[in-house]
């Protein structure tokens, strides 16, 4: 009588605790990375998009050793392009009439590796202001600006075609937008610069005195 | 941005944090040492007849004794008939977990009907369900943050925290070069230009575990995670026991210890039901990876206002989504990964 | 229908007997009703301000009334352990314990569920709890046990002695083949409570200082210290001021429960020290604070050290037989015990857990006035709650309060 009762009681207890064993569709997975895998192998699409969010930016394609996404596109974003509607005459003789009056231009400070490593015209084109060129003299648009940052910051480049690097604008869902290098970057002076913070959390520092 | 309100806006922006007396960040030396007055001495101060005194110890055997006062009270007019019609309503709805889509609805129209009564003004409340074939994630690059804490800023905004308490779900290490992640010497509330010679930042918020404690604990399931991996509450099933933020190992849940203030021109009026809706007193918030935004296809507020795109959300799910990208390429890892909650937020340096 | 009434007459009886008294038990219940007036008067403050009328933050979370709590859980428990040598074993000396024992646990589980209200956000959600009605995460949340075993703990514990009163109030013999197998569940469940109240602290990972293996026994060592450490205190008063009977040898025989389990509640300790401080890990900083603080961070410094020298000045006091045997003395070290204990397994215990908080950060906590007063107001009632159903259950055993059938 008591061994039958204790048996039940026993069998009770066990049910409960298999009952709160993690048997559920939740937890088939061992790791997150695990069911990432598993579940993204019938990855179709999702109905959501990110474009109403980017209507108002123009973009490019870019389309880059596999990778398609899109940039904002930069000519119209420029005040005074294009720039031969100013500057007619190449470079050099910019170069020349500075004497005496103030240079165009004269406010950027090029502060982007060293005067010995770049000045102005390793970019731009002394003879067509409206283009870039890359180190070889081969022409590149100004909304294709990275083509030329991506000569020396290979790394860099590499981790914003994937995505790692530059900001997606808008949203997570496709299509992708996401910032170019000058987006951020001013190309003259391409570190951001030191600044204070935009908060002090009072309350914070009152509970930890 | 008004920054007169704002009262963690109130910064010296040519002191610095060094030479602040009582760091307290306020310009005009004016922080006391006085103690902020709790609500004992708040209403013990104020003189009191005998007769109002009774009226609180009455009140105060009413509530005590479990009595509830909803919408009992005799009331005249249609408004504030239907104010009181409401109450009862909300006050004896069902968990939002277990709603029928109708239910659901009506709880929305409810609370936006409210609003309006009390305030005259519109709010647009959606109850958007999770879409097949997402799983959001996280990726935070401490290479480029520079400490700026705009996210902070955006998140307090977009996600309607309490103005009076400085609630933020954000926190933004400041950690020393050669210390490893040393959060204990690390300082999350530095006021000094950024960012600073031989540190970098890191921030943490809500990492969504896969497998996440507070879940678990929570006595009425008024926490859960979604089907798209974000871990909500329902702020009106909560009962304020705070279990969930004794079993967060992450720090990533807030409670409100009182009614929250959010002036009302800097509502934000587009919401969730399980997002950035105003919350009561007494109950537990969360970051919700901005529900609101992300079930759009928008990307969180703090992703959004990050200048420096350290800063990447995305569906894990996508093979084609940056995160993944991330997740494949680069060396990331996670927070306190031996406690097996397995975070859908991911650190990693370029 | 006939046990009903007689019920209805108890009620009466009980009722008559409680307001009536000497001098000093109208004094004593007048102050307790006055503490539980005023506590109330601050419940409504904190009801009306919100949780910021404590001093709990986000960084300490639970505070003074989850501490009291978790004591009080060991108080019900080990009151109980009582029964089972008093009914089984039919060692009658403890019977009359008993009674008292059983009447603790009964305020003690009314005064834990008054913290636990107290502590809540939102009391008045508080029956999205109830199951069928509301949302009940039983199995995972080890609270949601908690909740079960505490309601089932108290309904086991106001009905046996009911059962036996009532059979007491009509002049009978209670049967004990309807009270002993109750006294047999009460036992194992009074286990119960206490491990899943320690599971509650034990199973989360994110506090290191509370994941650890020995906390549950802990508990259980340092309630039953603690618990029939009262029990001897309130047997000596009620001895003193009414006509109850409580032999030398009961409270002899409950100082030596105590003392042995003080003993093994000291080992536990100094293991858990060990543990420590031998091998200090970034997991011992909690320990770090408890003892010796951080920094300027010293709050817990003169509570958790008066803890420690009481419990091992008591402790090794009565071990000695002879101190243990002299009852003034044993009175005094049972109070000094019960105290050690309070702060060690009340503040002592939860906060810490919460410092340094889970990023390293350090934010002391202090209670506020409204939370003092309203933990004064649950004592109060506590004690009332006790009075009330001692002198009941010391009138009908003396035979004062006899059922009379009407004419």
């Amino acid at each position: 009588m008591t061994t039958k009762l204790v048996v039940k009681t026993i069998t009770i207890v066990i049910c409960l605790f298999a009952m709160s064993c993690k048997h559920s569709d939740e937890h088939k997975y061992h790791t997150v990375i695990d069911k990432i895998e598993a579940e993204s192998l019938n990855y179709d699409a999702v109905t959501v998009s990110s474009e109403t969010f980017n209507e108002t930016i123009n973009t490019v394609k870019v389309s880059e050793d596999g990778y398609e996404f899109l940039i904002p596109e930069r000519k119209s974003q420029i005040a005074s392009y294009n720039c031969t509607e100013c500057h007619t005459q190449p470079i050099e003789k910019l170069k020349q009439d500075q004497v005496g009056e103030k240079a165009a231009h004269w406010n950027i400070k090029i502060e982007h590796a060293g005067l010995e490593t770049m000045n102005c015209a390793t970019c731009h084109t002394s003879n067509n202001m409206d283009e870039l060129h890359s180190l070889t003299n081969s022409p590149i648009d100004f909304n294709l600006s990275y083509k030329l940052c991506s000569q020396c910051h290979q790394q860099e480049f590499k981790d914003w075609k994937g995505g790692a690097h530059g900001k997606q604008l808008g949203g997570w869902a496709p299509p992708r937008l996401s910032n170019t290098c000058v987006n951020c970057h001013n190309p003259h002076k391409p570190a951001f610069e030191k600044r204070w913070p935009v908060r002090f959390n009072t309350t914070v520092e009152q509970e930890r005195k | 941005m008004s920054e007169t309100n704002k009262k963690w806006y109130s910064l010296n922006l040519n002191q610095s944090k060094k030479s602040d007396s009582c760091g307290c960040g306020n310009n005009e030396g004016s922080c006391s040492e006085e103690k902020p007055k709790d609500g004992f001495d708040q209403i013990m101060d104020v003189s009191m007849s005998r007769r109002s005194a009774f009226k609180k110890i009455t009140a105060g055997l009413v509530i005590g004794a479990g009595a509830v006062s909803t919408a009992c009270s005799v009331v005249s007019g249609d408004e504030s008939k239907e104010k009181s019609g409401i109450e009862w309503d909300e006050y004896f709805k069902g968990n939002y977990k277990l709603m029928t889509d109708e239910d659901k609805n009506k709880t929305v129209d409810r609370l936006t009907r409210s609003y309006e009564l009390r305030t005259g003004k519109n709010l647009s409340m959606s109850s958007k369900d999770a879409e097949e074939d997402v799983l959001f994630g996280y990726a935070f690059n401490i290479s480029k943050c520079q400490g700026y804490m705009d996210c902070v800023n955006a998140c307090v905004e977009e996600n309607n925290q309490d103005r009076s308490t400085e609630m933020q779900y954000i926190r933004i290490h400041e950690m020393e070069d050669g210390k490893g992640f040393n959060f204990e010497e690390s300082d999350d509330n530095y006021y000094h230009e950024v960012p600073a010679e031989n540190h970098f930042y890191m921030g943490t918020q809500c990492f969504h575990c896969d497998n996440p404690p507070c879940v678990e604990v929570c006595p009425v399931q008024a926490t859960w995670k979604e089907k798209d991996g974000i871990v909500v509450i329902d702020y009106d099933w909560c009962i304020g026991c705070r279990y969930c933020m004794a079993a967060c190992p992450y720090d990533g849940r807030r409670f409100n210890w009182k009614t929250p203030e959010v002036p009302e021109q800097e509502v934000n009026k587009k919401q969730h039901y399980l997002g950035n809706r105003l919350r009561k007193k007494g109950v537990m918030e969360k970051c919700t990876f901005c529900i609101q935004r992300t079930r759009e296809g928008q990307n969180p507020a703090c992703v959004e206002a990050c200048p420096t795109g350290s800063r990447t959300f995305g569906n894990l799910l996508d093979p084609k989504s940056n995160i993944r990208w991330i997740l494949e390429n680069k060396k990331v890892f996670r927070l306190k990964e031996d406690l097996g909650t397995e975070p859908k937020f991911w650190y990693y340096m370029d | 229908m006939k046990t009903l009434k007689v019920f209805g007459s108890l009620v009466k009886d009980a009722f008559l007997e409680v307001t009536h008294g000497s001098k000093s038990y109208h004094i004593w219940m007048a102050v307790l009703s006055f503490i539980m007036l005023f506590g109330m008067y601050n419940y409504s403050i904190q009801l009306e301000e919100g949780l910021s009328a404590t001093g709990m933050t986000d960084r300490v979370s639970w505070g003074l009334y989850i501490s009291n709590f978790t004591f009080l859980v060991g108080v019900a428990a080990a009151a109980v352990m009582l029964v089972l040598p008093a009914y089984v074993l039919k060692n009658i000396d403890f019977k009359q314990a008993v009674l008292i024992g059983e009447g603790l646990a009964v305020s003690a589980l009314l005064m834990c569920l008054a913290f636990v209200v107290a502590d809540m956000g939102g009391p008045a959600r508080l029956w999205h709890m109830i199951p069928i009605i509301g949302v009940f995460n039983f199995p995972n949340s080890m609270l949601a046990w908690d909740v079960i075993v505490l309601n089932g703990y108290l309904f086991i514990n106001i009905t046996i002695p009911l059962y036996i009163l009532i059979m007491r109030y009509q002049g009978k013999t209670p049967n004990p083949k309807i009270y002993i197998p109750g006294v047999f569940i009460s036992v194992f469940w009074a286990v119960g409570i206490h491990m899943v109240t320690a599971f509650l602290y034990q199973g989360l990972q994110a506090r290191p200082f509370w994941n650890n293996a020995l906390l549950g026994p802990r508990f259980l060592a340092s309630a039953f210290a603690a618990g029939p450490a009262l029990i001897i205190i309130v047997l000596a008063i009620i001895r003193k001021f009414t006509a109850f009977k409580v032999p030398d040898n009961t409270i002899k025989k409950i100082s030596m429960i105590v003392t042995v389990a003080a003993q093994i509640n000291l080992i536990m300790l100094i293991s858990e020290l060990f543990k420590e401080f031998y091998a200090p890990t970034h997991h011992s900083i909690s320990a770090v604070y408890l003892f010796f603080g951080i920094g300027d961070k010293t709050a817990l410094l003169p509570w958790i050290w008066t803890s420690i020298s009481l419990n091992v000045f008591a402790t090794v006091a009565l071990t000695f037989h002879k101190v243990r045997s002299n009852l003034k003395l044993l009175y005094v070290l049972c109070g000094m015990l019960f105290v050690a204990i309070w702060i060690e397994k009340g503040f002592g215990l939860i906060v810490p857990g919460f410092i340094p908080g889970p990023w390293g950060k350090i934010a002391e906590y202090t209670p506020s006035l409204v939370e003092i007063s309203v933990t004064l107001g649950i004592w109060a009632m506590g004690a009332f709650i006790f009075t009330v159903l001692a002198k009941t259950g010391i009138a009908i055993e003396l035979g004062q309060l006899v059922y009379k059938k009407k004419k």
